[in-house]
């Protein structure tokens, strides 16, 4: 196995030894079902086949709650415990190290995607038959949500490796992609014009607004492939910088 | 490269800032040999090492570890070492085996082989009762086994230890000290260290570097004679003494050894046996046991014990090291605090925690938590003044 993939591995069985991954979990999953059976009517109130409530709000846990916590840890405690070291004197690669990290977060965080597939599957497949599911849209949102995950947990890395400490690590990376989510609603608040256009053009809200009606856009698939590239390549840089500062 | 030379530093400086932690450091480690790295805290003993398992880059200058450069083929040099940096920081949420198989896996040793060199580290680092337990559970002690153990997984030719003895009780401090001879056998080892007894025990030679140079570089026994003196230990009954002759009072031994021509001082040393022991300071060049020898017969005092010995190490260390803080914290430091020489020297152990000032803190601050951690060792050499770094 690669020594990226091993670290991946590590990094993903290491969340399932201490309760916070599940403490986590559980409580997100709650908040979905909450959110999208009660809320405002929720589920009943749409009054069609339709799961796209769960695409609506699980980037809200994920951005707020989730994606923070499995990510404040993965650079700063290592840095902070000195286990950074360790690691990085072992025969691997810092882009190796980023690159395995980052699979072993952006993992967790889609088991906790995959796992609303059961919404879906449960309301429209068995037990339940709540009516005709059109699966286009469905997929779509999946998509759009792993394109947001990729993204996001990027992001968070890239927090990571810039802080020691796993608390700020965490209300940084809450700042960042709540912003990153709310600026469409900045958006709607601005009217028109070009700073309208320039939030709605950097949030994650509006770009993924369009996967939730089971349109993919190859311009929002390009811009979470980009905000990945570049927030993993920052983090490679500043994990490299140690040998210099 | 085929060659002698495990570790090669030729040059090496590294800059934190405006702050020179290293300044053209130089040295070789052979095959084989077993070095200590020796310095007060914050010398660049931690630099030097992260800069030969290519953790950090030098400024400038270039190391080569078994032939390759550190900075141009750092996989190549750290398939080669070992490594167990400063307090083993390991992943205190696995247990020993998984921690084990994780750097055996990343260092991409099969299934097979890992077996193999498992077993035989278990025996080496004595870790069969602790395989299963978590590491977060273990002691200190354990834990730089458990270091030590990653660091021999994959049978490296070279080794490279950060004061793998501080933080541990005397008895694992002689334990660890035995897997490193044991180890040592067939390897080569760079091993850092501030405490002076354990490279007595284990190294042949030592490298003590002060203020990010070289100070020394050699055989122990060359180094201690770098000071050129010579220590002579004398012990006289107190109670009794030979055909019918009056034992001695305290003084009046030291007062008499000291008036040997050529002795250079004499002071009475601690001992819980009835006797007096004394310890003589005289030059390199001439033996003056006979002298002393005489003495003692002439006078009829019972002679219990009479050895010579270079300079203890522990002394050329405090030599080659002096004057480091008094530079740095400028002339009103030490015009405030030069009142005893015996009170300086106690300082000189302690206070090289923080030998380059208020001006390194970017730097130092992953060295100065280090520090805080080795207080109990240097406790054991030096009573520690109080109060020193308010």
């Amino acid at each position: 196995m690669s020594p990226m993939l091993t670290i991946a591995k590590r990094e993903f069985r290491s969340y399932f030894d201490a309760p916070l991954a599940y403490v986590v979990m559980c409580l997100s999953f709650l908040a979905l079902g909450f959110m999208f059976f009660m809320l405002r009517g929720g589920f009943w109130q749409v009054d069609r086949a339709s799961v796209q409530k769960v695409f609506e709000y699980t980037p809200w846990g994920l951005s707020l709650l989730v994606i923070p916590v499995v990510t404040m840890r993965l650079i700063a405690e290592e840095r902070r415990s000195g286990t950074l070291e360790m690691l990085i004197t072992l025969p691997v690669k810092d882009s190796d190290v980023i690159a395995g990290k980052y699979l072993g977060a952006l993992g967790l965080v889609l088991v906790l995607v995959l796992g609303t597939l059961l919404y879906p599957l449960a309301m429209f497949k068995a037990p339940w038959h709540l009516g005709p599911l059109d699966l286009g849209p469905v997929w779509s949102g999946y998509l759009g949500l792993v394109l947001f995950s990729a993204a996001s947990v990027a992001v968070g890395l890239l927090i990571s490796s810039f802080v020691e400490s796993q608390a700020v690590a965490f209300f940084l990376t809450f700042a960042a992609l709540g912003t990153l989510w709310f600026l469409d609603d900045l958006a709607e608040v601005s009217g028109q014009g070009m700073i309208a256009n320039a939030l709605r053009y950097v949030s994650f809200q509006t770009r993924l607004s369009g996967f939730w009606r089971g349109l993919i856009d190859t311009r929002d698939v390009i811009y979470f492939l980009s905000v990945t590239a570049i927030a993993l390549v920052v983090s490679f840089r500043a994990l490299e910088r140690r040998k210099w500062a | 490269m085929a060659t002698d030379v495990m570790i090669q530093a030729s040059g090496v400086t590294k800059r934190f800032g405006h702050v020179r932690a290293l300044d053209k450091v130089s040295f070789e480690v052979k095959r084989g040999e077993v070095v200590g790295f020796l310095g007060p805290n914050g010398a660049g003993k931690s630099t030097t090492m992260r800069i030969l398992t290519c953790y950090i880059a030098p400024s400038s200058g270039t190391a080569r570890v078994h032939g390759h450069d550190v900075f141009d083929e750092p996989l190549a040099v750290r398939q080669k070492i070992g490594y167990l940096p400063q307090r083993a920081p390991l992943y205190t949420d696995m247990n020993v085996w998984e921690y084990l198989k994780f750097a055996a896996e990343i260092r991409g040793l099969d299934d097979s082989t890992f077996r193999k060199r498992l077993s035989k580290v278990v025996e080496v680092c004595g870790l069969a009762q602790s395989l299963g337990k978590e590491i977060g559970t273990l002691s200190h002690g354990y834990r730089q086994r458990v270091g030590l153990g990653q660091a021999l997984i994959h049978d490296p030719p070279i080794l490279i230890l950060d004061e793998p003895t501080s933080d541990l009780d005397p008895n694992e401090k002689a334990e660890v000290l035995r897997y490193i001879k044991e180890i040592g056998k067939d390897r080569t080892i760079l091993l850092s260290t501030h405490n002076l007894a354990e490279v007595e025990e284990s190294c042949a030679r030592a490298i003590i570097v002060s203020k990010g140079r070289v100070v020394a570089d050699g055989p122990l026994d060359s180094i201690r004679n770098k000071t050129g003196r010579v220590r002579y230990v004398v012990t006289i009954d107190e109670k009794n003494a030979e055909m019918g002759k009056r034992a001695p009072s305290a003084a009046e031994a030291q007062n008499a050894f000291g008036a040997i021509s050529g002795m250079r001082s004499s002071r009475e040393l601690p001992t819980d046996e009835t006797a007096h022991k004394i310890e003589l300071i005289g030059p390199q060049d001439t033996d003056l046991r006979a002298e002393i020898f005489r003495l003692v017969v002439t006078k009829g005092w019972t002679l219990l014990e009479l050895r010579r010995d270079a300079q203890s190490l522990d002394a050329v260390f405090r030599d080659l090291t002096k004057g480091d803080e008094r530079l740095d914290r400028g002339d009103a430091w030490a015009a405030a605090h030069a009142p005893t020489d015996e009170d300086d020297e106690d300082e000189e152990e302690e206070d090289v925690a923080s030998p380059k000032g208020a001006t390194a803190d970017d730097e130092d601050e992953e060295e100065d938590e280090d520090d805080e951690d080795s207080d109990d060792d240097a406790e054991e050499e030096a009573p520690k003044p109080a109060a020193r770094k308010g």
